[in-house]
């Protein structure tokens, strides 16, 4: 019976994976931005079921609620808005010579690693943080959070610092006005 | 467990086919969407490792990159809202005033 589990384990994997493999080949090949983006949807809603058979479920929650529902809508909400015509919805144009270079590093990198990892133990490392002693402590979230307010409470900080910023930034770029953003590049062309 | 070098696998498939469409898309929000794929790819390195190696560390590094990736997207988009609005395109072939 344990055998059986194990055996469903691989297989769940094995799907997830074939299908996040394909679907990422869809949002980078599809020729409309709309496409490409409700497949980065699903793509990552696969990565949010890799991540809950992880037995992180915190991650997993995030994934959906902050990369599927925030910042694929912010992309969808700009390519709607800049209203895209047909003709600059070009597709891939790519050499034969670039891509096989990109097709054999990827091999070459596959190779790597199956083989460099070959020997890393899979059961519990230099942690002592595994899932029954996780569970015991509280489980996944509480641990997490405890982890993110404790240790890093300092890089949380900073990266609230940094969404400030990145508001402040983005108002800036995008506002309309036209002395800020036109400094004329007229006279060097 | 599934092997933790499956996992490395997939990130690597994943983060290859974002590479991939970052250098060869001619459209500003399709090389936005990439590395968004790119970034995914990495996340899955840290769940992956963090979990075969009995740690909690690297979901809270997946919090921050998920944090630097939001950002990353919202200062990137205001910028092709802004090429968009002063060239009427967001075509890289057309785009390059920063190549020699």
């Amino acid at each position: 019976m344990p055998d059986f589990s194990l055996l469903l384990t691989h297989g769940i994997f094995h799907i997830l994976a074939a299908l996040i493999t394909v679907v990422s080949i869809f949002v980078v090949a599809s020729k409309h931005p709309v496409k490409s983006a409700v497949f980065l949807v699903i793509d990552l809603f696969l990565l949010a079921a890799v991540y809950a058979s992880l037995d992180s479920h915190f991650v997993a929650a995030i994934q959906v609620l902050v990369y599927a529902g925030a910042i694929l809508v912010l992309f969808l909400f700009v390519i709607m808005l800049l209203n895209l015509q047909p003709e600059q919805l070009r597709g891939l144009k790519f050499s034969v010579i670039e891509s096989g270079t990109l097709l054999i590093s990827l091999i070459g990198l596959l190779i790597m690693i199956f083989t460099s990892f070959r020997g890393v133990q899979t059961g519990l490392g230099d942690g002592t943080l595994d899932v029954q002693a996780i569970e015991a402590a509280g489980g996944n979230t509480y641990v997490v959070a405890i982890k993110l307010l404790t240790s890093y409470i300092w890089p949380f900080e900073l990266a609230s610092i940094l969404i400030l910023l990145s508001i402040v930034a983005a108002i800036v770029i995008a506002k309309k006005d036209k002395k800020v953003l036109t400094s004329s590049p007229s006279g060097q062309s | 467990m599934v092997p933790v070098e499956f996992y490395f696998v997939l990130a690597c498939v994943m983060f290859m086919l974002g590479l991939f469409g970052a250098l060869f898309r001619r459209n500003l929000i399709m090389v936005l969407m990439s590395i968004e794929l790119m970034l995914n790819a990495v996340n899955l390195v840290f769940v992956a490792a963090g979990r075969a190696t009995g740690n909690v560390d690297g979901q809270v590094m997946v919090l921050f990159v998920i944090t630097v990736a939001a950002c990353e997207a919202a200062v990137g988009l205001a910028m092709v809202i802004a090429l968009f609005r002063k060239y009427g395109t967001i075509n890289t072939d057309i785009l390059r005033l920063l190549r020699g």
